[in-house]
């Protein structure tokens, strides 16, 4: 038993969040150039382009209708990121780990640190997100600002699930998998773009399925209408996967870790 | 008067310890002992398990079987509370590349949970003392390869630890700046630190460690004293010969008190101090032979061979 609660995380884990901070000021503005361009595209031309021939979705124009979707997608896709390319560099090619646990840090240490630090990079992405639906007049409600805790569980959501793929990737090549089978589907279909009525039974069964779903799902109700329908069960939900996959992750990357 | 040991007089106490990986013994069953204030030296080939045994004490490398206590903590349960009083010197460079000297020490610093008042004057303190104050706002990537090294013995001390471990400490550094590390490592022990480093230059175990123990297989065949282990296993010079007949020459000198050893076209011939034999070699107008004391490096070849490792 204490042999387990060697490996448990502690306060030190903001040291580790530090360290990410330090790190990433190198690079943030290169990051959200490309990723909140990115977003602000699949606005325009979805939002207001193709919504241009689509009447009104889920009863408001198309372009509300896939913004708040867009605020849990590049939340989605930023903790993703830098769950796998990120933190398997830590891992694997940089030795930053093995740095952080030659000090007086501990797996979960350095787990709960890189969980924390894919959670905010989740939360810087949607609020920058959240900044453009307003200039484009597509927040209904002040209280959109409640989906940013919805997006912090989101980010530890995706964390633990990238994390998941880097303890067992053996290179860099295997997130492309991870992207294209998992996170790819995710922004596809998880009522990112349509919603989910009328559609066939067994594509609403895999929706559902969808982590993502019910963060669109909460967001969508609070960016549009400041209050989402079963929010305690999609919150519930979230909460559910996201346990289940830290759970996952933090075993399998502190066997990755230790010999 | 040899006192007796107590558990408490050192600071490194590890039994029975081994490791596989499938099949390979990296570690095979070692002792590992460093007394408060010593200097300990791993010597040993490529792949004997050097890394492996200081890897247990940083608890990255799991033991399969064996004990090991530091500080008198055991390091199976209290790893964290051990780390806090060590520093560690990787044989790899654990640098954080796209960040500054300085910042690489004072992140460091906060992982000991060093508030950054407390780390600044350290920061500089060390920067000055390993040679690196103009680097300071250098990122890492811009560094030679031996400056990072330096960088990262001054990160192992920044809080001050009582043991520092150094997994070839002076890899790819010149000479001045090998000079450098070693000076600065011998003020550090003057001051009451205590060191278990590895090494593949027998020159820096003489200079620095009190006791060594050369590592082949995941075993320590000896341990003790340099000196000491030189003398006993090796003698106190060394004759070297190259190119000569040398089965004529040893049948000239049998009977003379000296150990032979022929590799490729030289061969060696191990004495003590002021042996008949270099006087039998002068009467028979020989002139081609080198003689010098024996070193650690003639005692490690002896024990781990000449040829190369896999
Ligand atoms: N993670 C690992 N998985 C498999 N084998 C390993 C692992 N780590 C070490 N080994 C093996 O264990 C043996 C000892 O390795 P170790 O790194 O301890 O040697 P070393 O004495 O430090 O060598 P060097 O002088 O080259 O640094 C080697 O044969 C090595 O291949
Ligand atoms: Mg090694």
């Amino acid at each position: 038993m204490s042999e387990f609660l060697q490996h448990a995380p502690s306060h030190r884990a903001v040291r580790v969040w530090v360290r990410h901070l330090v790190m990433y000021r190198t690079w943030f503005v290169a990051e959200w150039a490309g990723s909140l361009t990115e977003h602000a595209l699949y606005l325009l031309a979805f939002g207001y382009g193709l919504g241009h021939f689509v009447p009104d979705m889920g009863g408001m124009p198309y372009a509300q209708f896939i913004g708040p979707g867009l605020v849990v997608s590049i939340a989605m896709w930023s903790a993703s990121y830098e769950a796998t390319y990120g933190a398997y560099s830590r891992m694997r090619i940089q030795h930053t780990y093995e740095g952080m646990l030659s000090a007086p840090l501990t797996v979960g240490d350095v787990v709960l640190g890189d969980l924390l630090w894919c959670a905010s990079r989740s939360l810087i992405g949607a609020v920058l997100m959240l900044i453009v639906l307003t200039a484009f007049g597509l927040v209904g409600s002040p209280w959109a600002v409640a989906v940013l805790p919805v997006v912090f569980i989101e980010g530890l959501m995706f964390a633990g699930l990238g994390l998941i793929a880097t303890a067992i990737a053996p290179s860099y090549a295997f997130f492309n998998f991870h992207n294209s089978l998992i996170v790819m589907p995710m922004f596809f279909f998880a009522e990112t773009f349509f919603p989910l009525q009328g559609l066939p039974p067994w594509m609403q069964a895999v929706s559902q399925a969808m982590p993502l779903t019910h963060a669109v799902v909460l967001s969508r109700g609070l960016i549009v209408h400041g209050q989402a329908p079963d929010a305690a069960w999609h919150l519930l939900m979230l909460s559910a996967f996201t346990l289940a996959f830290l759970a996952v992750a933090c075993g399998l990357v502190g066997r990755r870790m230790l010999d | 008067m040899e006192r007796s040991l107590s558990e408490l007089e050192f600071e490194v106490d590890g039994q029975g310890l081994a490791k596989s990986y499938g099949a390979l013994k990296a570690v095979d069953g070692v002792d590992l002992r460093l007394r408060r204030g010593g200097c300990f030296g791993i010597l040993g080939p490529n792949g004997a398990g050097k890394t492996t045994t200081i890897k247990m004490l940083c608890g990255t490398v799991i033991p399969d079987a064996g004990f090991l206590r530091a500080f008198g903590l055991d390091v199976a349960t209290e790893g964290r509370r051990v780390r806090e009083r060590m520093g560690i010197v990787p044989q790899e460079s654990t640098l954080d590349t796209d960040l500054t000297v300085y910042e690489n020490l004072w992140v460091y610093a906060g992982y000991f949970g060093l508030s950054r008042r407390e780390s600044l004057p350290r920061i500089e303190e060390l920067l000055q003392f390993f040679h690196l104050r103009e680097k300071w706002g250098s990122t890492i990537r811009t560094l030679s390869g031996g400056m990072k090294r330096r960088l990262l013995v001054a990160r192992a001390l920044i809080h001050r630890p009582r043991l520092l471990i150094l997994d070839e400490p002076t890899t790819g550094l010149d000479p001045q700046a090998r000079h450098l590390v070693w000076n600065r490592l011998r003020e550090l022990r003057r001051q009451g630190l205590s060191i278990l480093l590895t090494t593949h230059y027998m020159e820096e175990a003489a200079q620095l460690c009190d006791r060594v123990g050369v590592m082949d297989e995941g075993k320590f065949l000896v341990e003790g004293a340099p000196l000491d282990l030189v003398r006993e296993r090796v003698g106190e010079e060394v004759i070297e010969l190259r190119g000569s007949e040398a089965d004529s020459l040893l049948r000239e000198l049998d009977g003379l008190p000296f150990h032979p050893e022929r590799v490729g076209d030289t061969l060696y011939l191990y004495c003590q101090r002021g042996s008949p034999v270099m006087d039998r070699l002068l009467q028979s107008g020989r002139r081609d032979f080198l003689r010098r004391p024996a070193t650690l490096e003639d005692l490690f070849l002896r024990l781990t061979g000449r040829e190369l490792r896999e």
